[in-house]
């Protein structure tokens, strides 16, 4: 389906990098009319940061980009010039929610401050998300995603036992727990403009934001005044718990046993008679007092087996256990995710047919369908004459003083 | 809090909470601002009250954090009485949050079969339909059949769980927001609307880059960044724990500054990094690199603290930042200065709001309620509803 649940909305989009965009597509997605506002000049840096269709760079040829911006419009102009700011503020007048993602103070200098948006657009609906807050001594410390998992507690949890910290692999917060606070606080705010006719500011906080998806942890912390070490791939109150190496070359496959009744069924199929002979760990207690014994029987199962053979052996006696995925094999191998009908082809025009991750749920059994990214400044006249009512003469005048680009 | 607003985004919608794990921060998130948030329980509560840890008082921690500003009440759905009871409570309700349970295998017919507008949201390890619907799920498994474990860790060793149950937090957003959105378009148009939300899936949405890596590039991204992640970006010892650093040559700012610094100070690693292999983006990504970068680097800052490290990276905008421990949060001069941390009613220390709105709408109001606590309030309700 093609869902217009979102439509009239409209969205003056500023948003750039991962972790804005990754929150308006999702109303593009649901058929919001969110227009990236942006710049040739000063692209979007995953516009330039690839990957790109057969490794040749070109400003519509990112990869990344093209899965954080589906279905949204492109409107292409200089930022710094001075005919810019009016040609804004026309699509503000004219638009429910005003985003960004910059920096403390860079919607400000550009005279986009919410004091300026608001006085002509009184009802306006203003998301900011910088990293640390708008306001504060920190609020100027530069980060990327890899930071807000480091000054949030995510970095120092994350990691094997007894050796340094790491952290996650990837940009973590910017790709879920960032983005969508942020777009769950926008609907609440448009439902609350719906009530009360009156607009608001959200300022998320990223490192804010992702404490909160550290709310476990500070918790346990703040009530035992204890804080775990890190464990690995263990866990404190289950084993076996972890990755374990299978046949092949860097193939794992992640086991745990999380009942007792998960461990009888787990002694069965694993057909160890050391284990399932030994009554002291019948109990949760007794298996985590012999983890090193129970993980190196279990490892030696599991080398002689190919990772999707260990998966659907303890899932056919319901222990939970799953191949480690990687890329390729979530795009290729994965039985579920193409059964669900989880990737989705859009064509493009530069990039030719590529594959998207559908939104992650069924809608009333159906896929959200995907409308392809914009190439950059792909709609700037139709923005500008269907919406902001431009005529033909203004906007070459505009393209003559370079304020489009 | 001084002049509380009576109006909240979510004032007036009722939602029935049947989750159990992958949903409970979903439910929590409309609660905190202004949904009625309902726990249906069996006698006795629903067993996410105890997933560890527990508590001094023998709760479980994740319970208290995930059902904050929620209301519980007890239905006993084996009785014909109870199943009445249910029935009226989802009529009543706009949302549904629903995870499956061993014990009532036909309920999401049942809530399906209750008239009236509403969004039901189902959570799963996997979703409701293909192979794997039946399988058993936890938050490992899905981070390694979602893909994010083999992005974590480093080569060599086995990929990686992220920490605190990371799923259960990806999973809960992403439906909320969906949630969110369908029940706009319902309060429109009338539709009800059914969400099968997959934690597997909501994982696979959040690999950063990965896919397109592969569709579009042919490789397959690898943990620790093998030859793709600079050495200058990693978390490396410093005086008092550990310093992340992010300064590869594309942040020409973070690199310069670290750059000047090190000059400044006089360490030999600045005449170092000025050398042409340091100036080679590919060469930075290798291993040998990696290990002599962390060499230089941590012999710098050995004797340096993460708050004094920090304070040089916001004078010389190099990108930098204490790697916190849980017990570093609250000193944390940032959020010290911006009030974040708040107290359950109990006076528990709490995390402040994901967000900040300019009307004050977010607010912990509740304790996670003991099961039946709410009740009398939740009958009485159905009761003056039915009069209606």
């Amino acid at each position: 389906m093609l869902p217009r649940f979102l439509e009239g909305i409209r969205f003056a989009d500023l948003t750039w990098a991962g972790a804005g965009p990754f929150s308006t597509k999702l109303f593009s997605d649901f058929g919001a009319e969110v227009i990236k506002i942006e710049s040739r000049s000063r692209p979007d840096p995953v516009r330039v940061g690839g990957p790109f269709k057969d490794g040749k760079a070109g400003i519509d040829r990112s990869g990344y980009f093209a899965s954080r911006n589906t279905r949204k419009k492109s409107l292409c102009m200089n930022m710094k010039n001075d005919e810019s700011r009016e040609i804004i503020f026309d699509l503000i007048r004219r638009s429910d929610v005003v985003s960004n993602n910059f920096g403390p103070g860079a919607m400000e200098r550009l005279g986009l401050g919410y004091e300026d948006v608001k006085a002509i657009k009184p009802d306006i609906i203003y998301l900011s998300m910088p990293m640390y807050g708008e306001d504060g001594p920190l609020a100027n410390l530069t980060g990327v995603g890899m930071t807000i998992s480091a000054v949030s507690g995510l970095m120092w949890q994350t990691g094997y036992a007894g050796e340094a910290p790491l952290g996650p692999g990837t940009h973590f917060p910017d790709h879920a727990a960032n983005p969508y606070h942020a777009a769950f606080a926008v609907m609440a705010a448009l439902r609350h403009r719906r009530a009360t006719g009156r607009g608001m500011k959200i300022d998320l906080a990223q490192v804010e934001s992702t404490i909160n998806c550290m709310g476990l942890s500070f918790l346990e912390y703040a009530m035992t005044g204890e804080e775990r070490p890190r464990v690995g791939n263990r866990s404190p109150h289950h084993a076996p718990h972890g990755i374990f190496r299978c046949a092949g070359e860097d193939d794992w496959c992640a086991v745990a046993v999380t009942s007792d009744a998960q461990w009888l069924a787990f002694c069965e199929v694993v057909g160890s008679q050391a284990l399932s002979s030994d009554r002291s760990l019948d109990t949760a207690a007794g298996r985590l007092a012999a983890v090193d014994r129970i993980e190196a029987e279990l490892s030696k199962w599991t080398a002689a087996l190919p990772a999707e053979d260990v998966m659907r052996r303890l899932q056919a006696r319901g222990v939970p256990a799953g191949v480690v995925a990687h890329s390729k094999h979530l795009m290729e191998r994965d039985a579920q995710l193409a059964s669900r009908g989880y990737w989705q082809t859009l064509d493009h025009p530069e990039i030719g047919p590529s594959r998207f991750t559908s939104p992650p749920y069924r809608l009333d059994g159906e896929r959200i369908e995907l409308v392809r990214p914009p190439l950059i400044g792909e709609h700037t006249e139709a923005v500008l004459s269907g919406i902001l009512g431009y005529s033909p003469d203004r906007i070459a005048e505009l393209r003559t003083k370079g304020a489009l680009e | 809090m001084t002049n509380e607003s009576a109006v909240r985004p979510y004032s007036g919608i009722r939602v029935l909470d049947l989750t159990r794990e992958l949903g409970s921060y979903c439910g929590r998130l409309f609660a905190d601002l202004g949904a009625e948030v309902i726990r249906v329980e069996p006698p006795g509560g629903r067993e996410d009250r105890r997933i560890a840890p527990v508590g001094p008082d023998g709760e479980g921690i994740p319970y208290r954090f995930l059902n904050v500003n929620k209301k519980s009440v007890v239905v006993d759905r084996r009785t014909a009485e109870g199943r009445a009871v249910f029935r009226d409570l989802v009529s009543v309700s706009q949302i549904v949050l629903y995870e499956a349970e061993p014990d009532h295998a036909d309920a999401l017919a049942e809530i399906a079969s209750v008239p009236g507008m509403r969004v039901t949201t189902v959570f799963s390890y996997f979703g409701l339909t293909g192979p794997y619907a039946g399988y058993a799920g936890c938050d490992l498994v899905a981070q390694a059949l979602g893909g994010i474990a083999w992005l974590s860790g480093e080569p060599g060793k086995p990929p990686l769980q992220l920490a605190g149950r990371q799923s259960v937090f990806v999973t809960s957003l992403y439906a909320a927001a969906a949630t969110a959105i369908s029940l706009w378009d319902g309060e429109r148009t009338g539709a009800s609307h059914m969400l099968d939300v997959s934690a597997q899936e909501c994982i696979a949405h959040s690999l950063q880059n990965a896919i397109q890596v592969y569709d579009l590039e042919n490789r397959i991204s690898r943990r620790g960044g093998e030859g793709t992640r600079d050495a200058a970006e990693s978390a490396f010892v410093c005086a008092d724990g550990y310093v992340f650093l992010c300064a590869p040559l594309a942040l020409t700012a973070s690199w310069g500054g670290l750059l000047a610094w090190m000059k400044e100070e006089g360490h030999p690693g600045a005449a170092r990094f000025i050398e042409p292999d340091w100036q080679d983006r590919a060469l930075r990504a290798t291993e040998p690199m990696k290990v002599e970068f962390r060499r230089i680097f941590e012999d710098f800052v050995r004797a340096k603290t993460k708050n004094e490290l920090r304070d040089v990276a916001l004078a010389r905008k190099i990108c930098m930042a204490p790697v916190s421990r849980i017990a570093d949060l609250e000193a944390d001069p940032q959020l010290v200065f911006r009030n974040y941390f708040g107290a359950l009613p109990d006076g528990t220390h709490f995390p402040g709001p994901p967000y900040r709105l300019s009307e004050p709408l977010w607010r912990i109001e509740r304790d996670a309620p003991a099961p039946g606590r709410d009740d009398a309030e939740v009958l009485g309700m159905l009761r003056a509803a039915s009069r209606r």
